[in-house]
């Protein structure tokens, strides 16, 4: 070792992190094609594939419980982008583009980056130490034990519940960040609430929606399937549920962050305003 | 019902099975002893099919467990029950719903027809009056019995059962092998177990096998089984600190 090539050995090392990182994202791409099979398979045989009580259960605790956290959070967020914004378009004369440039900017953006983050965080991790610890107190192999399918039992209604919600829950982000823009346009900028709406209105095209209803899906999906499945692979008792659940958020987070990106590439190169 | 053939499995360097081979007749209680450590737990994982073999052949009835596709070896999960060395309860469900969740979700019956089958499986292991506690609120022994009843639900010909009298007193330890062999007895059902706590083992078993480096070393009805002539048996059941066990311990250590 004490011979070896520096640069061989950096290169070694990207190596294995890069062989590490796409072993990775192809079992997370596996996991939710068997999770997809199991769930299915259930339906073609003409069996609820799990119990709307626990999809219910995991939407209120995903969804519900998480409408708090992320309308605050957006609001503040609105607030401070519409005054940056307002201050500096101000000097230009063109402050009525405010409404606009918030309403885009969440609707397309911020909305479906700000709620995916904050669900990692929020439900990625409970979701992560809530199976991390049925797999190591062997509840998990008790299930699968029993001639259950462990992925559409316990993670076909987590996934779905978090894909299902997410659109809803960038809705309430984006509906309190614009919300947070009006009260700044109207009390330093002097746009009236309904000047405002006609503002947004006009810059909003369906597209944005659009695109940012298949953004928080994208999410939804990325966030629950990579939760889960840190949560089955736990591997070493409590300090291992631990561990895990930090990778997951913080695999989760990164993996929100970087299909963003190579969504809007995508999106920017072959759909042109 | 059960035939493991030549089976072998490692974790990592460590060789757990080597060329192991049993096979367990219909309606019979077969013991399983052996060392902590020595495999005994990854023979139930075996035949439950949760755990692959690196080599040899493991059958299940007319099954054989290896070669099994997911959905079939899921269907034939249904005709076996596992009683897990710590129980293995859903914790955030109650007794009732953990001993209902093989009907509820593996079986066409109505809610009240399950809570009827509920309620006689608890009432064998004697725990009827407990339906509504979670199993942090239960004792060792309950957890135990309420995993057997669970075991039960979907009424299995073949009982596996991970050390089911590990941690409990003596008295409940007791309680539990004498339900184990009243609820084998009375539905016919075939049951391999694994232990090495001694009085249990003898207790229960109708034949009994000792598990040694990997193998069987010795396979006997009980009363043959405790006056066996193997050094490692006999060093096994008489508790002494003398004998090929600890020898064949401290060669590995020193091979280390």
């Amino acid at each position: 070792m004490a011979n070896a090539n520096p640069p061989v050995v950096v290169a070694q090392e990207i190596g294995q992190v890069g062989r590490n990182f796409l072993r990775e994202v192809g079992s997370v791409f596996w996991f939710i094609a068997h999770t997809f099979e199991e769930t299915l398979e259930r339906i073609q045989h003409g069996r609820v594939p799990f119990r709307a009580a626990s999809f219910f259960r995991h939407t209120e605790r995903a969804g519900v419980d998480s409408v708090p956290l992320v309308g605050l959070v957006s609001f503040f967020l609105g607030l401070t982008m519409a005054l940056l914004t307002g201050y500096q378009l101000q000097r230009f004369g063109t402050e009525r583009l405010i409404p606009g440039l918030v309403a885009i900017g969440f609707t397309r953006e911020l909305g479906p980056l700000i709620t995916g983050i904050m669900l990692a965080a929020r439900i990625g991790a409970a979701f992560t130490a809530e199976l991390g610890t049925m797999q190591v107190s062997e509840e998990v192999e008790a299930i699968e034990a029993m001639g259950i399918g462990p992925l559409r039992f316990l993670v076909a209604p987590r996934i779905l519940a978090l894909f299902l919600l997410m659109p809803c829950l960038s809705t309430v982000s984006n509906m309190a960040a614009i919300f947070a823009s009006s009260l700044v346009c109207k009390a330093y900028f002097s746009i009236a609430f309904v000047y405002f709406l006609d503002l947004v209105k006009d810059a909003l095209l369906i597209r944005d929606i659009v695109t940012g209803v298949l953004k928080s899906l994208l999410f939804g999906l990325l966030i629950g399937a990579i939760a889960c499945y840190r949560g089955l692979t736990v591997k070493g008792g409590a300090a291992g549920v631990g561990t895990s659940t930090t990778s997951s958020v913080v695999t989760a987070i990164t993996a929100v962050i970087g299909f963003d990106t190579l969504y809007n590439i995508v999106y920017t190169v072959f759909f042109p305003a | 019902m059960v035939e493991l053939r030549d089976v072998r499995i490692q974790f990592e360097e460590k060789k757990v099975l080597d060329g192991f081979s049993l096979k367990v007749d219909p309606q019979e209680r077969l013991v399983i002893m052996g060392q902590t450590g020595s495999g005994k737990s990854t023979i139930l994982r075996l035949i439950l099919g949760t755990l692959q073999p690196s080599g040899g052949s493991i059958f299940f009835k007319q099954f054989e467990i290896t070669k099994l596709q997911r959905r079939k070896l899921q269907q034939v999960r249904r005709h076996i029950g596992m009683v897990y060395q710590y129980s293995a309860l859903l914790s955030s469900r109650d007794v009732r719903d953990n001993v209902a969740l093989p009907l509820e979700e593996l079986t066409d019956k109505s809610r009240s027809e399950i809570d009827k089958i509920v309620d006689e499986k608890l009432d064998l292991v004697g725990m009827k009056d407990s339906k509504d506690l979670l199993p942090s609120e239960l004792s060792g022994g309950m957890r135990k019995r309420v995993s057997i009843a669970r075991s039960l639900v979907l009424e299995p010909e073949l009982i596996l059962l991970d050390e089911p009298s590990a941690g409990l007193d003596p008295v409940i330890a007791s309680v539990i092998d004498e339900l184990i062999i009243s609820l084998t007895e009375k539905s016919n059902v075939t049951s391999i177990t694994v232990t090495h706590e001694m009085d249990s083992a003898f207790r229960i078993a109708t034949r009994m096998a000792m598990l040694y480096q990997g193998k069987v070393i010795e396979e006997a009805e009980p009363e043959k089984f405790k006056e066996s002539e193997n050094p490692v048996v006999a060093q096994f059941l008489s508790g002494s600190t003398e004998g090929p066990i600890l020898e064949d311990s401290q060669d590995a250590i020193a091979k280390k």
